[in-house]
């Protein structure tokens, strides 16, 4: 009971440190216009927007749905706001899809971003108070675990963050660009939260992702390839409790096993052409690898040894640069999701895998406790 | 359809917005912080899983049932590291952390949840393990920082246990505490 | 293309002026009580989705320490709106379009006491051009009030009537308080409340199974207008009247209808908006007016109206959720009693 859905257009802002060239407004309308004009629609055409981003504390601008309303064209529209913390980008995707397969809306608008440079993160995160950490010291003690639990060779998250900045030059809405990086100038960069370092984080970056959903019967009379939505999910998992796994936590493995099972993927390293994970911190891709069913427990780190998750490997994985590259929390998710359909569009441009067909969004919050994922195909489910 | 593209710069200027909030600490809290400034660290214990949650919430999470002082059970101020990372303070406005510092899940022994952001003292920050037993180290009445019931800062511990320094005893084998590491 | 679905589970905690209380132990008891008299546990949710606002807290991510009111455990589909939840509802019954999953469970919660909410409201507002000037939700209101009552459409009688009508009172003695901004008195400003609430939604067969009179949602849609007070004709609601219509309001009588109207004018303004004739029950719930805990005070207008089907005997309601300065949000949730 489903309308078939799909990605008919997609815009992102060119990510930076700071965009001091736009306003909150204006930087949603950077990619708002690019989505609507790749889509081939104007404001009119669009029923909702679905907006996503992380706490409002990080801009200091409570419940920005109310004041962005009329930048979106929302007058007489309906925009709602989604918040899922670092997962956000992509529920707010997966509200958006479940708008149009549902039949209640036609065309929607989603819309992703973060402001961070008129704000303080930092701060933020620890509600204004003193000794925040950050997230990086939050997850520094799971990735220490899992290196430690998988016997990891030490030199494999630089490897991760090399490969993710290297791919990077190859997307021109990337934030960081580091064409001289080696994985023994990471190696030898100071930590931070100690195992990982700076150089294996990711940017605060000024930034917005957006893309226009549409039903089978808008996608169809579209004149640029599609890509079709085959599966979505979320899971939350409780943050703490005795027992929980951080590490490899439950909920996404079930967010996964529900999109594969959707999907007919069953054999996740075989069955995917490109992943686009949520690797803000280097280790988190093994990690990922691993929770999501590409390789099995503690195999992680080898795919990445073996240069399986390079560009020309057997699983591209952050072929955009990924999180490591560009970081606006609120569209973060959503990029994944973005990046996912365009591999599967074909119009990828230069980091365009060559051939791919079933792609893998995914995105992640929290104390590593919200999932959002969807699959993503040429092909009409 | 596209906005206008001009070549002066968005002119921004700081605008410091200060509200101000109470933080109220529950009845539970203040319960645990006045037990804490006794001496005891006081759990609870589920009645139907068994598992015992250090701060206690008034409720088991994976039950959802309500707890109350009926269900009170004291753990030990001795505990394994489950986890851990050496942060190097980032300095945002507010910020009064200057030094690197240890930060470390501990689970308490007779606690089943295991607590977090504890401050390790008392051996060079990178000679810090997975599996090492710490003890707590007691504020004295006069150390004792901020105001009685004053919030849940460092999960309540810090109202009267400054820190935790290694207690000598061997290290906790994987196994056991692997199932702790958040 | 549409699925039957209903609302078959409401409750709400009791409002207090200052909940001690962590969030989460205040939420546990309305989604108990929503979850029993559903007739379901919470092994039986397929979807929840809930509403909460950081900055009413001061502290980022306070829906993460109120997921554990769900007992997440095994991991559950779940997401979160940082709206009232009446929008968490309405991501719940979207959701539920899908064909998966029969029950999914929507619940806000909303600590006004420990922040000064009309202080904290500007910070709603453009953060370039409005902000600034700090001009809190009451001022807003007041402005709107004035618009009103220059234009001849409502009297400051008229909004005393509705006071008098909900908290009791003579209206001409309340026209001798003072006021706070004027036109507004303090009695036509929200009293802030501390609560939450929940809604468990069921899909067909299984709402029939679940309640003897389930309220069927029979429409619902939201709308928003231009945020700038300045460009709107503020004596028109027309977000509210657009939701009204596609939810379907004028198609049959309105019995009762639950307006999250937080001033007395803003009830005479959504009044007129929704076509609502004097014969229509409004508020009989108190309404936001009496008790306004922000992030929840529209889902309690739809389970209120949900209840009046429900057990009430009544056959078609209304509830009504807002968001933004002067009304600049609306959602409107029809529900139907066989």
């Amino acid at each position: 009971m489903s309308v078939k859905t799909a990605v008919v257009g997609v815009g992102q802002t060119h990510h930076k440190k700071v965009r001091d060239d736009l306003s909150m407004a204006g930087l949603l309308r950077e990619a708002a216009i690019r989505a609507l004009e790749d889509a081939e629609m104007e404001w009119k055409d669009i029923d909702a927007v679905v907006i996503g981003k992380a706490p409002d504390p990080f801009e200091g601008v409570m419940m920005p749905e109310v004041y962005l309303a009329d930048a979106l064209g929302c007058a007489g529209k309906p925009i709602m706001r989604v918040h899922t913390a670092g997962s956000v980008g992509g529920s707010t995707a997966v509200v958006a899809t479940h708008l149009v397969q549902s039949g209640v809306r036609e065309r929607v608008l989603t819309i992703g971003f973060e402001k961070q440079s008129e704000g303080d993160t930092t701060w933020g995160l620890g509600g204004g108070r003193s000794g925040s950490v950050g997230a990086g010291g939050y997850f520094a003690p799971h990735m220490r675990a899992y290196i430690d639990r998988a016997n990891a060779p030490d030199y494999i998250g630089p490897a991760v963050a090399v490969k993710d900045r290297l791919n990077a030059l190859k997307n021109p809405y990337a934030h960081l660009k580091l064409p001289d990086i080696t994985i023994e100038q990471v190696m030898d960069s100071p930590y931070v939260w100690e195992p990982v370092r700076r150089l294996e984080s990711c940017p605060t970056s000024d930034g917005a992702a957006a893309m226009v959903l549409a039903s089978e019967k808008v996608a169809d009379a579209s004149s640029k390839p599609v890509a079709w939505v085959h599966a979505t999910a979320v899971r939350s998992e409780l943050g703490q409790f005795p027992g929980r796994d951080p590490v490899d936590p439950q909920g996404g493995r079930d967010c996964a096993a529900d999109v594969y099972g959707h999907a007919g993927i069953t054999d996740p390293i075989n069955d995917v052409d490109v992943l686009e994970c949520y690797v803000p911190f280097s280790w988190y891709e093994p990690m990922w690898l691993e929770n999501l069913g590409f390789a099995a427990e503690g195999e992680g780190w080898k795919l990445i040894e073996s240069e399986e998750t390079n560009f020309g490997g057997k699983l591209p994985t952050n072929v955009s640069g990924g999180v490591l590259s560009s970081n606006p929390i609120g569209a973060s998710g959503m990029l994944r999701f973005l990046e996912a359909a365009l591999q599967v569009r074909g119009m990828a441009g230069e980091h365009q895998v060559e051939g791919a067909k079933t792609a893998v969004g995914h995105a992640y919050g929290g104390a590593a406790q919200f999932f959002a994922m969807w699959v993503v195909r040429t092909e009409k489910p | 359809m596209t906005d206008q593209q001009t070549d002066e710069k968005v002119a921004f200027m700081p605008q410091m917005v200060n509200l101000e909030y109470r933080i109220v600490t529950s009845p539970i809290h203040q319960r645990f912080d006045k037990q804490m400034r006794e001496g005891r660290i006081v759990g609870q214990k589920c009645p139907s899983c068994g598992l015992v949650f250090v701060p206690p919430k008034g409720f088991c999470p994976l039950c959802a049932i309500v707890m109350t002082e009926k269900d009170e059970v004291a753990v030990k101020d001795t505990a394994t590291v489950t986890s851990f990372t050496v942060i190097t303070p980032i300095q945002y406005q507010g910020q009064k952390e200057r030094e690197e510092y240890v930060l470390a899940n501990l689970i308490l022994d007779g606690a089943d949840s295991s607590i977090g952001q504890q401050r390790i003292e008392g051996i060079p920050h990178h000679d810090v393990r997975m599996g090492m037993r710490v003890k707590a180290v007691w504020a004295t009445p006069e150390e004792r920082a901020g105001e009685e019931g004053g919030g849940m800062r460092g999960w309540g511990l810090t109202a009267a246990v400054k820190h935790w320094e290694p207690s000598g005893e061997p290290d906790t084998p994987r196994e056991q505490y692997q199932e702790h590491i958040l | 293309m549409t699925r039957d679905i209903a609302i078959v589970g409401y409750a709400s905690t009791p409002p207090q002026t200052e909940v001690r209380e962590t969030e989460t132990q205040m939420l546990f008891p309305a989604v108990n009580e929503a979850l029993e008299r559903a007739g379901v546990t919470r092994k039986d949710v397929g979807f929840t989705c809930s509403a909460s606002c950081d900055y009413l807290s001061g502290a980022p991510f306070a829906f993460v320490q109120t997921l554990e009111v769900t007992g997440a455990w095994p991991p559950i589909s779940e997401s979160h709106v940082e709206m009232d939840g009446a929008w968490a509802l309405y991501e719940a019954w979207v959701r539920l379009h899908h064909g998966d999953i029969d029950v999914a469970l929507a619940f806000a919660s909303g600590i006004t006491s420990r922040c000064n909410w009309r202080e904290v409201s500007s910070v709603q507002l453009d953060p370039y051009y409005l902000m600034p000037l700090w001009v809190d939700d009451v001022s807003l209101a007041a402005l709107q009030a004035q618009a009103l009552i220059g234009s001849g459409k409502i009297t400051e009688k008229a909004m005393a009537e509705v006071v008098a009508r909900i908290r009791g009172g003579d209206a001409a003695a309340l026209l001798d308080e003072p006021y706070v901004v004027e036109p507004l008195r303090a009695h036509d400003t929200p009293t802030m409340t501390d609560a939450g609430a929940a809604i468990i939604l069921a899909t067909g067969d299984k709402a029939r199974e679940l309640c003897e009179h389930p309220a069927w949602i029979a429409g619902i849609d939201h709308r928003s207008e231009a945020h700038y007070p300045g460009v709107r004709d503020l004596t028109l609601s027309n977000a509210a009247r657009i939701a009204g219509e596609q939810a379907g309001v004028g198609k049959g009588p309105i019995e009762v209808a639950e307006l999250a109207a937080q001033f007395s004018h803003e009830e005479l303004l959504l009044r007129e908006a929704l076509g609502l004739g004097a014969d229509v029950d409004v508020n009989p719930s108190g309404g936001t007016l009496a008790s306004n805990p922000v992030t929840v005070s529209g889902l309690i207008r739809i389970g209120e109206a949900a209840n009046a089907i429900i057990d009430g005997g009544r056959k078609r309601t209304l509830g009504h959720a807002s968001a933004g300065p002067c009304l600049q949000q609306n959602l409107v949730c029809v529900l139907e009693g066989d």
